[in-house]
């Protein structure tokens, strides 16, 4: 049994008429790391906010550990870190990623918050507002806020892709680090191959709209040394999920 | 320090200007006193414009209070409830259409010839152009936000607290300023239909008496009224609000 269950989802917007999900299954198990690939537009948005609770109306079913997705919203066990980094402009970065504890009516101190903060090395921006911050650090204090309230599941909705390269591959020591410690549940969606596969246990791969399972791949890394981009199984697993993505684009 | 200077000498050259063509043209003071006659019944009458001026500050701002208050509401109503729109917005707009100055003497008589009706003309005056402004700030919320307030199961009141309010504060404010000035006018006006007391009731009794540098004196105070309401809005605003761009 899965912690987090998805059977035959589908998602219909009759706003503007698109079927964005269709017939969707996958299972999660608790602690692991999974990535979502597709090409953009595909359903990857759609579908975490629906694993997540945000989004109420869809076909199929969704079970995390027994409970509806909006239960589990509820019940403050998700952590959301989103496409758009969403910080209020009059708070400061600190107050920023205090927000989901002060919504939830948790009067803790600032040291987690702070704690966080210097892990991703954003310690002296804290009481700077988020507008001094370029687009990449206020990304960053995004994911930061995703853990302020230390959730069993962490949904990223590409966290890492306005980031440069450089700080890209220190997040992505940073992300695996995190999970290594916290074996937190965590759902990434990217459209960074290598990423997923230096990050995750399993890699679903999306088809075109509406989204649908192309293909899971179950990703193992006998050693440690074998976590880079120019190892054979590393460049075997990026060729396997390019090949997939490609042919899921001609039908 | 340059800025009032300049302002200063301006004023200088008007008053100068002024009075020569006062003095020049002898007109008689009824039409165009010279501006030392209003200075001195600035002076003489400083303790009754004074007074005066308490009221309409009164009753303008209560009905500048009440105007975006009711405003505020319905605009709050709307982010919640699209169709409070559509039920309230027909009947705004078709006040709007309606000018309020003519309402007045409706409102003289239904309110009474006290400050109640002073209210009211500045409150219907200000509620129209406060309304769209706070509305725009409404429909302007940022539609993610209120997904990651949604995804962390705020309450109703958090999310008016925590994001709507701040997020229309800027638009709140640039309400309150143009229904500063408004709500002044309709306390004049209101005082001129049926009063015995204010800065517009000073004006038309003066005017009766053909005491025209008192008339002038008092509409120097009411325009000093208006300004010192916008201005106090103004700085209030400054402080608030650090987040926003402007352009310079
Ligand atoms: N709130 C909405 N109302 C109507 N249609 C929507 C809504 N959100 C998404 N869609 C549509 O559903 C489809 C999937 O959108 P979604 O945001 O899930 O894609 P995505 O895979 O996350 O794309 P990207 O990679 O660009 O982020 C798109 O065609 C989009 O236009
Ligand atoms: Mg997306």
């Amino acid at each position: 049994m899965g912690l987090i269950c998805v059977d035959k989802l589908e998602k219909y917007y009759s706003n503007s008429r698109l079927l964005a999900v269709k017939n969707l299954n996958f299972t999660i198990e608790k602690g692991e790391f999974v990535s979502i690939v597709g090409p953009f537009g595909c359903g990857k948005t759609s579908i975490l906010n629906i694993i997540g609770g945000i989004i109420d109306d869809y076909k199929g079913s969704i079970m995390i550990n027994g409970e509806s997705p909006s239960e589990a919203r509820k019940k403050r066990k998700i952590g959301y870190c989103f496409q758009k980094p969403n910080l209020l402009p009059w708070l400061s970065v600190l107050d920023n990623i205090l927000l989901p504890q002060k919504i939830a009516n948790i009067r803790e101190g600032n040291e987690k918050a702070i704690e966080l903060l210097k892990m991703v090395g954003l310690k002296d921006y804290a009481l700077m507002e988020p507008y001094n911050l370029s687009g990449g650090m206020q990304q960053l204090v995004s994911i930061t806020r995703s853990l302020i309230l230390d959730p069993e599941i962490l949904l990223l909705d590409e966290p890492l892709s306005s980031i440069d390269e450089i700080n890209r591959s220190k997040m992505q020591l940073k992300l695996l680090e995190i999970h290594k410690k916290t074996k937190k549940t965590t759902v990434m969606i990217t459209h960074s191959i290598n990423e997923a596969v230096f990050l995750s246990d399993k890699i679903i791969i999306l088809t075109p709209r509406p989204a649908t399972i192309k293909k899971i791949v179950e990703v193992t890394f006998l050693q440690r040394n074998e976590m880079t981009m120019f190892s054979k199984r590393f460049i075997r697993y990026v060729k396997i999920i390019k090949e997939e993505l490609i042919n899921g684009q001609d039908n | 320090m340059d800025k009032i200077i300049k302002t200063l000498s301006t004023l200088t050259i008007f008053f100068l200007i002024w009075h020569l063509i006062v003095t020049i043209s002898r007109i008689p003071s009824y039409i165009l006193p010279n501006p030392t006659e209003v200075f001195k019944a600035m002076q003489e009458n400083s303790l009754s414009i004074y007074l005066n001026s308490i009221i309409t500050l009164r009753e303008s701002f209560l009905g500048f209070f009440i105007a975006n208050l009711i405003s505020v509401s319905i605009a709050l109503g709307i982010a919640f409830n699209k169709n409070i729109e559509n039920t309230i917005m027909p009947f705004a707009i078709t006040l709007k259409t309606i000018p309020v100055i003519a309402l007045t003497p409706l409102l003289v008589m239904w309110f009474g010839p006290g400050e109640c009706s002073k209210i009211a003309t500045a409150a219907l005056i200000c509620f129209f152009p406060s309304l769209i402004n706070v509305l725009r700030g409404v429909k302007s919320l940022d539609r993610d936000l209120i997904i990651f307030f949604k995804a962390y199961s705020a309450s109703k009141i958090q999310l008016i607290r925590m994001l709507i309010i701040p997020s229309i504060l800027p638009y709140l404010f640039s309400a309150l300023k143009v229904s500063s000035s408004l709500a002044v006018v309709g306390a004049l006006v209101g005082e001129f239909i049926g009063s015995n007391k204010g800065l517009g009731f000073l004006i038309i009794s003066n005017y009766y008496t053909l005491n025209t540098p008192y008339v002038f004196a008092t509409i120097t105070a009411s325009s000093l009224l208006g300004i010192i309401f916008y201005y106090t809005i103004h700085l209030v605003e400054r402080r608030i609000i650090t987040w926003t761009v402007t352009i310079d």
